[in-house]
């Protein structure tokens, strides 16, 4: 599986600057900005795993919540970290099989879809949003009710990635793509992980672990 | 932030009474984790001569010191317990036995670190099947009666699904646990055993068909900053190394061939030491024929696991979790002269469907076979089992015989000894134990030091023992910091890197000196415990067969140990211990030495 990865930093520093310049990102919402747009899809990225060269070593998930958890409680956690709390999951099977989970980056967002909470009438923004900025799925933690509806409708149509916040309910797990340069694909001993552009196609596009273990199965074990 | 030296989840399942236990300091300090502060439970928990099967006998759950940490390879727990497989020539106590620790790679430790705990120490007997369901400080004890009986493959996702939340990390055991064969296994995710010793007898012996754990914690680090500098470097240090690659490559199953080619391979129940047909199962044979993937334990990068299927034949279908190993292949294997890859597959797999360690099984039916084919025993006493060299249907009824301890089958679940001792004739010749416990997939004749770690080791014969002090002294520690073999070895950490992240964790100011004190510290007080129960020199002991029977095949055909120069050099070893030449017992200058004072 060969990929491009090729979110360069001059890219990532055009966003910025973009931004800087306030505003912008929105007018240029429907003209060029289209990095991250959920509609088009073009150039919205993900994280994918080439399942023949992942061992289940977990790697991925201290990397993760090391980057992304950095601090805790006001503490710097200096990569002392519970690894279940990772926005990237190893499920495990039995047979062995080893099927990290993450995001999908599905361009017709059933989790966005899901959401209640309309947050600003004008843009159609809700408490589950994608952040253009970047590529996220982000929780407006403030109009966030925890209702779990996103959770369900990525569990029941997708990877199933969301888990809810055991006091809160708000969606935690979705990938925040480490300003563009994944800390887990990074990390990964075994050149598992790539960072790539969205694929619809892609044989495990969207796909459960479960689903993709059930696949995996027949291949590697009947 | 307060100091905190770590707490044991102390269980028991008679009084279903749970428990925290803070941990000294001082024992923190002393034994430092994983296998040497179970130890020291072990050594205050339990009377000289105490039935393995009693309900006090503490089957002990350890984390190490680098366990929950992104250290590469920091995965392994310590399963600790008074053995209930061993025994001594002499000792007033008729339950006399050694200790047992048998290691498990894979997540469980790790979880039990994020539980909040530094080990799980489980006493008394449930009346009914039960399993420990743990989520941080929540322990539950629940029925296991639907499960009692399963076979641990299929068990695995039971299990799973009747917790119903796969982030459990659990250890089990199968029928043969259940029902106290004396070597019974504990395993974690299908594919990994704490094999050696017993160890999953007593979990049957207490009911206890399984243990869940679940975490939402993080271990303590004392300088987090330093320790996160050394774990970014370490992360990169395997990378592209030689080493890296064979594990990946090869795994354990890459010895195979390069053993066999030494003459230091168990074949023929130790006869011989080269199999001809060794090449039909290596690893090269394994990786075209069987493997599918390779899989890591927790952080770890040399992916030394490989699972896979059978493709052909009768047993086309049968899951291969991780097979061969050196070890699994070699003791079903070429020590039952089995030639097909297939039928050593299907070998490893029921024995661990089982729970039984698949060495001392693997050990135990070659003596049996030898015993026939020399007409000591016959048929009948096998109750019917025309049991054979690679003969894969008698194998597999004798493995199931053992599980079930049916018939001859229960004389054989006691192990090697406990038969020869039965059979006798001059069986005990070819009984190849040491205290009781199977000798490993290693031979003896072309390799000393191998006799001199079969010999020593505090658990019976054992290959992880190290062949000479200063390798003793340090797996000990190996086993106490959580840290695999694999990674410490050849191409992985040396002493310094693992001083290093100690100091780190814990905040001592630890020096090659004290890492070297710490190990001998608890290969003494194991050594002690033992001593205890009543061993003495006259136990450390390797079977004749090593002196008296030459190989008879192969390159190094003709190699034999030499009874003078082996006895010179385990006298050497005991002077070098400061042990006592008959009783094999440490000098009080040197429990004092090494601040083992109450040992006096």
């Amino acid at each position: 599986m060969q990929q491009e990865n090729n979110f360069s930093e001059s890219r990532r520093d055009f966003i910025k600057n973009l931004f800087i310049g306030g505003g912008v990102t929105l007018a240029l919402g429907n003209l060029s900005f289209t990095f991250f747009d959920s509609e088009k899809g073009i150039e919205k990225k993900v994280i994918i795993c080439d399942f023949s060269k992942c061992t289940g070593c977990r790697t991925c998930e201290t990397s993760c919540v090391a980057y992304n958890f950095a601090t805790q409680d006001g503490f710097e956690t200096y990569g002392i970290v519970n690894p279940k709390n990772a926005n990237i999951r190893v499920n495990k099977f039995n047979p062995d099989l080893d099927i990290p989970a993450t995001c999908a980056g599905c361009p017709d967002t059933p989790c966005i879809n899901a959401c209640p909470i309309n947050v600003d009438r004008k843009t159609g923004e809700k408490a589950l949003y994608l952040n253009k900025l970047t590529g996220a799925i982000s929780v407006n933690v403030e109009e966030c009710i925890g209702c779990g509806k996103c959770a369900k409708a990525c569990e029941t149509e997708r990877v199933g990635v969301i888990r809810q916040n055991q006091e809160s309910g708000k969606p935690e797990g979705l990938c925040t793509y480490c300003d563009g340069d994944p800390s887990c694909v990074k990390n990964c001993p075994y050149g598992a992980l790539s960072y790539v552009k969205v694929d619809t196609n892609y044989e495990f596009f969207g796909k459960s672990p479960e689903q993709i273990a059930g696949i995996l199965t027949e291949r590697y074990y009947k | 932030m307060e100091d905190i030296f770590g707490i044991l989840l102390d269980i028991n399942l008679t009084t279903r009474k749970t428990e925290n236990i803070y941990i000294s300091k001082r024992d923190i300090e002393l034994f430092v984790g994983g296998r040497g502060l179970a130890m020291k439970v072990l050594y205050d928990r339990i009377k000289p001569g105490l039935d393995p099967f009693s309900e006090d006998n503490p089957l002990i759950f350890m984390s190490g010191t680098f366990s929950g940490l992104p250290i590469p390879s920091s995965s392994r727990t310590c399963v600790v317990t008074k053995s209930p497989l061993t025994s001594p020539k002499k000792s007033i106590f008729e339950k006399a036995s050694t200790v047992s620790y048998s290691n498990i790679g894979g997540f469980f430790g790790p979880e039990i670190k994020f539980a909040g705990y530094e080990g799980i120490v489980i006493t008394g007997k449930s009346p009914f099947p039960v399993y420990i369901k743990i989520e941080d400080n929540e322990v539950k004890i629940k029925d296991a009666g639907d499960f009692w009986g399963m076979k641990t493959d299929e068990f695995d996702n039971a299990f799973k699904k009747e917790l119903g939340d796969n982030n459990f990390q659990t250890c089990y055991i199968g029928p043969a646990g259940e029902k106290k064969v004396a070597y019974a296994s504990i395993l974690h995710t299908a594919g990994r055993a704490a094999g050696r010793g017993g160890v999953g007898a007593v979990m049957g012996s207490k009911n206890l068909k399984a243990i869940a754990v679940k975490g939402t914690g993080m271990p303590n680090v004392k300088n987090p900053k330093e320790f996160n500098n050394l774990a970014n470097k370490a992360r990169a240090y395997f990378k592209g190394r030689e080493a890296t690659k064979y594990w990946r490559e090869e795994g354990t199953a890459g010895a195979l061939k390069s053993s066999s080619d030494k003459g230091s391979m168990a074949v023929k129940n130790y006869r011989e030491g080269t199999f001809e047909q060794i090449e039909n199962y290596d690893a090269k044979a394994s990786r075209e024929k069987i493997w599918k993937r390779d899989y890591a334990c927790y952080q770890c990068q040399l992916s030394c696991k490989k699972s896979g299927v059978v493709v052909e034949g009768r047993f086309k279908g049968t899951i291969v979790h991780d097979s061969p190993e050196y070890e699994t292949g070699t003791m079903v294997g070429s020590n039952l002269m089995l030639t097909e890859i297939n039928d050593v597959m299907k070998a490893i797999y029921d024995g661990d469907d089982y729970g039984i360690d698949i060495i001392s099984l693997g050990n135990t039916i070659g003596f049996l076979i030898e015993a026939k084919e020399k007409e000591l025993i016959d048929i009948n006493f096998l109750d019917g089992i025309d049991l054979k060299w690679n003969d894969i249907d008698s194998i597999l009824s004798m493995i199931k015989k053992i599980a079930d301890r049916d018939g001859i089958g229960d004389l054989a679940s006691k192990g090697v000894k406990v038969l020869s001792e039965k059979i006798g004739k001059g069986s005990e010749k070819f009984a190849i134990h040491v205290k009781g416990q199977s000798l490993a997939a290693w031979n003896v004749h072309v390799n000393p030091g191998t006799g001199i770690s079969y010999t020593t080791s505090n658990r019976g014969a054992c290959h992880l023992n190290g062949g000479d002090v200063d390798r003793q002294n340090a797996n000990a520690l190996k086993d106490s910091l959580a840290i695999c073999f694999f990674a410490t070895g050849w191409g992985g950490f040396d002493t310094n890197q693992l001083i290093e992240f100690v100091n780190a964790i814990t905040g001592s100011s630890w020096d090659e000196n004290s890492f070297k004190k710490a190990g001998e510290r608890i290969f003494n007080l194991e050594k002690m415990i033992n001593i205890r129960e009543g061993f003495t020199a006259e136990d450390d002991v390797l079977p004749e067969r090593f002196y008296t029977e030459a190989l008879s095949s192969g390159p190094k055909k003709g190699a034999i140990l030499n009874r003078d120069e082996f006895a010179e050099k385990l006298l050497e070893y005991y002077k070098s211990r400061d042990w006592d030449i008959s009783s094999s017992k440490p000098s009080e200058k040197k429990l004092k030495e090494l601040s083992l004072d109450f040992l006096i």
